[in-house]
């Protein structure tokens, strides 16, 4: 849900690499159908900022030439896509039924201790964690994600999900 | 053991790069299809490998491409759906990992039958990685010829391209992730016209699964004929499954179809049995959205004859006492597991990930998973079985998309089956939220395997 404390940040700048980088997806489709880069375009955004900020997307609803609602409400509608700021690490779990009969539901109580509830940023502002819907590997359940590379941790543990903490405070 | 047909070099060192994959035969199908065949003479050989969609609906791949218009001076489109979202799904993950070649391979073959010369694969935005592998896969075979304007001095021109999704199950749906191609939210279209005849901007289109793209690659170097000769009855050729839950090796497995459902569950080249000495208590047999199955069912049909990895054998009793193929996500639930916990799961699942365009599945779907809440958390009454039943049936059919059915099928079997289990959550409230109800009369019939007595070294 789009917030009004969330619309009212400062304007964005697109870098000149971010630029090109849009336009190498734009040629991938045909003339006048640029629309079609909508969703590359806002996972490059969140790469590039940590999250989709309106005025981010009002910028990028400038480039393709579209009224930002058209990007609001696609930003809006998949779940990858942040509406307010997160954590620089965004620990992903999925929690839907296969992870679960393999203690998906364990190693979320152990992240609700060990960072606090559910999409709140620590006071360091380095994590955040969320439960998401099935990541497609169930097979080595439970598995976590960290964007903006969706970097993935399987057979996850409390003692590897402490490790993997702690492997990330050390980075910064 | 059976013929792999998919996964034969997934072992090979090296085998996701191009030189790999070529030394071992790879990009012969690009070859033969382009310098030997007519289009038509591929759609031909796919139709009569009897190859069935890997996506989860089983339909006939030459016949859905049989079925592209092809007016002319109007670009056609080949879109691969990599979506995979599923729950216990996750073959598509694992080809586009270690074997992507075979998907770009498969790409252009196919490409090359539909006539397309732009084509694209949506893969959903959570595989990161894969989707990195694929763009680096595509480079290298453009580097080599097998990609770009006049491929192998044929004449033939084509771009391929891959495509991140946002995040959403329904997209999936083939419309929906022609929607979502075309940078809108991911609603799936009325049907008719079909993506054949008006799919990604308007033009025709053919959207099929990866593993159903990959599998053309052995189909024209083979024949389809050949093809054929594996599996069973209108169950053709290899099916990769995910096999996922409480199973000693989980992981991703290539089957002949056909293969008995107590092998594929029991011998140690497959699952190798239930994990930590358990009973199996349920299956779901081929993703999230089938009918759940409990063990006795499951190994059995309702006649007594063993069930076989196939389309036909697994949807055996219908919706009574049988369940599908679907997309191959096979989980497995041993004995400790809780019915009510796992359908109120799903059903949570299929409420966040419901599009919102058609109300019996935007509210019918909240519903459910408020009832199966209350039930799993002991605020349950005799009547909510009932209830469930009754939306679910609302939801049934009723829908612009499956989503809806995939909803209803999995709460509508878990009540059908485990009923007692349900109402056991009522009549012992409290217990409920301590214990689980166990394993009852869902008993597997195989005996419980002896403990293996330890190697010595």
């Amino acid at each position: 849900m789009l917030r009004v404390e969330d619309t009212v940040q400062s304007p964005v700048e697109f870098s000149a690499a971010l630029i090109a980088q849009f336009d190498d997806v734009v040629s991938r489709y045909p003339a006048g159908k640029q629309k079609s880069a909508l969703l590359p375009i806002l996972h490059l955004v969140q790469a590039e900022f940590g999250w989709t900020s309106a005025p981010a997307m009002d910028k990028v609803a400038e480039y393709l030439q579209l009224q930002p609602i058209e990007v609001y409400e696609v930003a809006s509608f998949y779940s990858m896509y942040f509406l307010r700021p997160q954590g620089k690490y965004v620990l992903e779990v999925c929690r839907t039924g296969p992870c679960c009969l393999v203690g998906a539901e364990k190693i979320m109580d152990h992240l609700e201790q060990k960072i606090g509830k559910e999409g709140e940023v620590t006071a360091d502002g380095l994590f955040s964690w969320r439960g998401v819907e099935c990541l497609a590997a169930c097979g080595f359940a439970p598995v976590l994600q960290i964007g903006p590379e969706y970097t993935f941790y399987e057979k996850l543990t409390n003692e590897s999900v402490d490790q993997l903490i702690t492997d990330l405070k050390a980075k910064g | 053991m059976g013929r792999k047909l998919l996964l034969e070099h997934i072992n090979v060192p090296g085998i996701n790069t191009f030189e790999v994959y070529r030394q071992k035969g790879g990009y012969a199908s690009v070859e033969k299809a382009l310098k030997k065949m007519t289009p038509d003479e591929v759609v031909e050989e796919v139709k009569k490998s009897g190859l069935r969609g890997r996506g989860g609906a089983g339909f006939p791949t030459g016949m859905k491409w049989s079925f592209l218009a092809k007016p002319e001076g109007v670009a056609r489109y080949l879109v691969c759906n990599g979506d995979e979202s599923e729950p216990g799904t996750f073959k598509d993950r694992f080809l586009m990992t270690y074997i992507p070649h075979l998907l770009i391979e498969g790409m252009i073959t196919s490409s090359y039958a539909l006539g397309a010369n732009t084509s694209y694969i949506y893969v959903r935005g959570e595989m990161m990685p894969q989707i990195r592998i694929l763009e680096k896969a595509i480079a290298e075979a453009k580097a080599n010829g097998f990609l770009g304007k006049n491929i192998l001095g044929t004449g033939y021109d084509l771009e391929l391209y891959v495509q991140p999704g946002g995040g959403a199950y329904i997209c999936g749906e083939e419309t929906a992730l022609l929607e979502s191609l075309e940078g809108k939210r991911g609603n799936p279209r009325i049907k008719p016209p079909f993506p054949a005849i008006a799919g990604l901007y308007g033009c025709p289109t053919v959207v099929n699964n990866v593993e159903s793209i990959a599998a053309v690659v052995p189909i024209i170097n083979d024949g389809g004929e050949e093809y054929a000769k594996l599996g069973i009855g209108r169950s053709t050729g290899t099916k990769l499954i995910s096999a996922g839950g409480n199973l000693v090796k989980p992981g991703v497995y290539e089957i002949d179809l056909g293969l008995p459902v107590e092998e594929f569950l029991y011998s140690d080249e497959y699952c190798g049995g239930i994990a930590n000495g358990k009973r199996l208590k349920a299956v779901v047999a081929g993703g999230s959205s089938v009918p759940i199955l409990p063990a006795n069912l499951f190994l059995k049909t309702i006649n007594g004859e063993g069930r076989l990895m196939s389309y036909e054998s697994l949807s055996d009793g219908g919706f009574v006492s049988g369940s599908m193929m679907g997309s191959g996500g096979f989980i497995a639930f041993d004995e400790d597991q809780c019915i009510v916990r796992n359908t109120w799961n799903f059903a949570r699942f299929y409420h966040h990930e419901s599009c919102g365009q058609c109300s019996p599945c935007r509210e019918g779907t909240g519903w459910m998973e408020k009832v199966l809440h209350r039930l799993e958390n002991g605020h349950g009454s005799m009547s909510d079985m009932d209830l469930l039943v009754d939306v679910a049936k609302k939801i049934e059919g009723n829908t612009i998309c499956p989503l809806g059915d995939a909803a209803a099928w999995p709460v509508a079997s878990a009540i059908r089956h485990f009923r007692d289990e349900f109402e056991w959550h009522v009549t012992h409230a409290s217990e409920a939220v301590t214990r689980n109800y166990g394993l009852a009369h869902y008993a597997d019939p195989l005996p419980k395997p002896e403990p293996k007595p330890e190697a010595t070294a």
